[in-house]
């Protein structure tokens, strides 16, 4: 399967922090990738880095034959990278509707049609009924979903979805997993998430990256991934990787 | 919603009829400048509303764009240019200004921001001040377009005009995707990025647009009251009065700034006669107020109401899995 | 060479009155995040405050500073109890309109109830000279610098060694944390509006003599408050002391070449080069 997505060789540093190390991996059309790892091991400044909001110090990032390693935020997000935010944003004063209608403006510059588009989007996330709530005061469930739908209407090809399902219970992470698993059908090809539910990576993951302490430690099929002894160590400690054997 | 929107057009367009009627009603011609100045100071809080409300950032510097305008047209006009086309070059040479304030003061953000667009606005006027080409601290004479006794009549419907344009502009503004681009950048730039736009490139565009508005408007005044000094024209006590208006009726809303000039400058103005110079006292108070217990506006707090009389009659269906005790702890998020 | 050096002394000694100026603001600005756009007009009530001790009570100026700033330390505690913490949480635009507000109404009370006429202390100091070498400087001037000094440095001092100036720095970094420290942080913000207010007043008082005084003396000092704080470095109480020095040479440096009608004009042209080219002051270091 085609690469859509690379990066090679990508630091990151913070002052005396190396937030990425020498980070590589692909995303391939057709296929749910998520980047897990203990906190702090860079995973959101990876997403940050593929979307443009930081830049690499080294290394490249290339997306369907374009070079964004020094893209802008807006130009990666127009070329087809749409993405989520850990700490959900939205646009507290606006409509639920009028939110997701901000993704959709950037295929058309009719309200109307955004506005069709938007309603579409909400009823496959099962928001429709919060239309036209302002985003604020909305409870973090359905924030979450506000963030998938806003980047949703964007039609991106590629979409990162920063820790969606944290903070949300385990039916009702499992269920918005279930949406993920069928966001192919809006023509994205390609879906990367950050997570620490294991219960949703090992559902719906294709292909997982394990990141630790800014470089990545292990990557592969999940079943797979789980059992080696690094990645053991990184989220437990040394102890249990002797468990494994 | 849409219902809501289609009467609005009506009253104000019906509004607009109403506000041409002092121009055949009053006689008295301090009467008729009073109103003058309001329908202008409309147009202002509209022009500034555009930066200031719908892309949100604080602008304390517009008074710039207002003394370009005034400043252009008393110039060219001293060249032999027709009134009319020098109102229109003042305007875009002002616009051509604000392009290169914007670059300049949109890399920064909040305060500096605001601090950046006062700068601006003081540098013109000192510089106004201390050129020979505006006169000095002297001042220019500005050329009527009317003359006669109906001199302030037609000037206020000058006014009202362009208050109507300005509403225009707003009202396109607000129902298009470039409204909705501003509003995102006023409530997070970031998540505006997100889904792909530039928001240096579109704060611009809503300061050039407001340039143009205000410095027609600065033309307009200049004209009026014939004669201009850059303590007058380039007072930062205009930006302020902009900014102000459109806050008190209600930022980011359509009528607020209309309603907020006619509040402000009607109250300034019956305290004036009553009190004398204490006009700025009660701008004060004023302020103070809305900021405490209205910081919405007039308007925006009426809105505010209806939404959630609104929202009162059908109370909201629970979100599918959705556990009560995760959205009380995150309602703050 | 000698012109030169005359410039540059002259500046430093309205530079120390700036630094006060600064550092007040820098304490609301810089450390609280409180955008004060009234900082000015609070300076101008300071001056009114000597004026009226010295008109009633024949207490000279140089005596009278230490009561405007007591006053205005309550008076800004006050303000900063009604006005401004009840918005402590809301847009910086929220703070610039309120403390706008206040401004607008700080002046027009004044001329309400002194008039618009310009009002003048006649102290004898202020026509005296003192002369080293091929230099002259102003009596008065010279003694608030020298006054000015004083409080510079006790307030550095305090900031940096004093059990609330640390709590004020912690509330600068991290507002959040603070109190988990046990810092009382409505208390001590309070305490430092009232401070940087304080020293606006005493500013005042010690500007007295040396100028005119009308009720919108003050708007000119806000903007030239948030110069020099731009020039320190955002939170820095020390670099706001230099950042005044260097507005005050500066604005000398410019009337003497250029002309004193382009003195105002230094301060926003250095005021927009620093926010255009190093945003974090000269002396600060980057801030998030």
């Amino acid at each position: 399967m085609a690469a859509v997505l690379e990066l090679r060789n990508v630091s990151k540093r913070f002052g005396g922090l190396r937030a990425v190390r020498d980070v590589s991996f692909q995303m391939r059309e057709n296929e749910i990738l998520f980047v897990i790892g203990p906190n702090g091991a860079g995973k959101t400044t990876v997403f940050n880095l593929i979307s443009g909001f930081l830049h690499p110090d080294e290394g490249s990032i290339t997306f369907s034959g374009h070079d964004i390693t020094q893209t802008e935020p807006h130009e990666s997000a127009r070329l087809g990278v749409g993405r989520t935010f850990q700490i959900v944003k939205p646009l507290p004063t606006l409509t639920v509707r009028q939110n997701v209608m901000l993704g959709a403006f950037m295929h058309t510059s009719s309200v109307a049609q955004a506005q069709g588009e938007a309603d579409k989007i909400l009823d496959f996330l099962q928001m429709s009924h919060l239309k036209d709530f302002p985003a604020r005061g909305l409870p973090l469930a359905a924030l979450k979903r506000l963030e998938i739908a806003r980047a949703l209407a964007t039609k991106p090809k590629l979409i990162l979805l920063d820790e969606v399902v944290s903070g949300l219970t385990t039916s009702e992470a499992l269920a918005l997993a279930d949406l993920i698993k069928r966001l192919p059908e809006w023509n994205v090809g390609v879906v990367g998430g950050v997570e620490h539910v294991m219960q949703v990576v090992m559902k719906i993951a294709d292909h997982i990256v394990v990141l630790d302490y800014g470089a990545k430690i292990a990557e592969g099929k999940p079943e797979e991934v789980v059992k080696q002894p690094a990645v053991i160590e990184a989220y437990l400690g040394p102890k249990y990787k002797e468990l494994v054997r | 919603m849409k219902e809501l929107r289609g009467a609005k057009l009506w009253i104000t367009i019906g509004l607009v009829a109403l506000s041409c009627l002092p121009a055949l009603v009053v006689e008295n011609n301090y009467l008729l400048q009073v109103c003058f100045r309001i329908a202008l100071f409309a147009a202002l809080g509209l022009a500034w509303n555009l930066v200031g409300g719908y892309a949100g950032q604080l602008s304390l510097g517009h008074v710039a764009f207002f003394g370009l305008g005034a400043y252009g047209l008393a110039i060219l006009a001293s060249h032999s240019v027709p009134v009319p086309i020098a109102v229109l070059i003042a305007s875009l040479l002002a616009t051509l200004v604000a392009a290169l304030i914007g670059k300049i003061v949109f890399r920064l953000r909040g305060p500096y921001f605001t601090l950046a667009t006062i700068a601006c606005g003081e540098v013109l006027r000192l510089t106004a001040t201390n050129l020979n080409i505006t006169g000095g601290a002297i001042g220019l004479t500005v050329p009527t377009v009317f003359t006669g006794p109906m001199f302030w009549k037609l000037y206020y419907l000058s006014a009202v005009a362009l208050a109507a344009g300005c509403f225009l502009v707003n009202f396109w503004t607000a129902n298009s995707r470039f409204g909705y681009y501003l509003m995102a950048i006023r409530e997070d730039e970031d998540t505006a990025s997100a889904v792909g736009v530039d928001t240096a490139n579109y704060k611009l565009r809503s300061l050039l647009l407001s340039a143009f508005l205000t410095a027609m408007a600065g033309a307009l005044y200049g004209s009026a009251f014939q004669y201009i000094v850059p303590d007058n024209i380039l007072t930062i006590d205009i930006s302020v009065q902009m900014a102000i208006i459109a806050m008190l009726g209600g930022a980011g809303t359509l009528l607020g700034p209309i309603v907020g000039a006619i509040l402000l400058l009607g109250a300034s103005e019956t305290f004036k006669t009553q009190f004398q110079e204490s006009h700025l006292l009660i701008y004060g108070i004023l302020i103070v107020l809305v900021v405490l217990f209205l910081p919405e506006g007039i308007v925006g707090g009426i809105e505010q109401l209806l939404r959630s009389r609104r929202k009162a009659a059908k109370p909201p269906a629970p979100t599918p899995n959705q556990s009560p005790a995760i959205s009380a702890v995150e309602k703050g998020n | 060479m000698v012109h030169f050096l005359q410039a540059c002394m002259n500046g430093l000694l309205t530079g120390a009155l700036y630094a006060l100026i600064g550092m007040g603001l820098a304490l609301i600005f810089g450390v609280m995040r409180i955008v004060n756009f009234a900082h000015g007009s609070f300076l101008m009530v300071g001056m009114y405050v000597s004026y009226l001790l010295f008109e009633r009570l024949k207490i000279n100026p140089y005596y009278g500073f230490i009561a405007a700033g007591i006053f205005l330390f309550g008076f800004g505690y006050l303000v900063y109890k009604l006005l401004i913490q009840p918005i402590r949480d809301r847009s910086d635009f929220m703070q610039i309109l309120m403390t706008t507000g206040i401004a607008l109404i700080l002046v027009d009370t004044a001329q309400l109830t002194f008039g618009a006429d310009y009002h003048q202390t006649n102290i004898d100091l202020v026509n005296r000279a003192v002369h080293f070498g091929p230099f002259t400087l102003n009596a008065a001037s010279l003694l608030s610098f020298g006054i000015a000094t004083v409080f510079i440095v006790g307030l550095r001092e305090f900031v940096v060694r004093s059990r609330t100036g640390q709590a004020l720095r912690a509330i600068a970094q991290n507002r959040d944390v603070a109190p988990l420290m046990g810092i009382n942080v409505t208390r001590i913000q309070g305490f430092s509006f009232a401070l940087g207010i304080a020293f606006a007043g005493i500013a005042g008082g010690l500007l007295l003599p040396a100028l005119y005084l009308f009720p919108s003396v003050g708007e000119d000092y806000t903007l030239k408050a948030f110069v020099i704080v731009v020039l320190g470095g955002m939170g820095s109480i020390e670099g706001a002391a230099m950042g005044g020095l260097v507005l005050g040479v500066a604005e000398s440096l410019t009337s003497t070449y250029i002309g004193n009608q382009w003195a105002l004009a230094i301060d926003f042209v250095l005021f927009l080069l620093m926010l255009s080219l190093k945003p974090s002051g000269i002396f600060g270091r980057q801030r998030a």
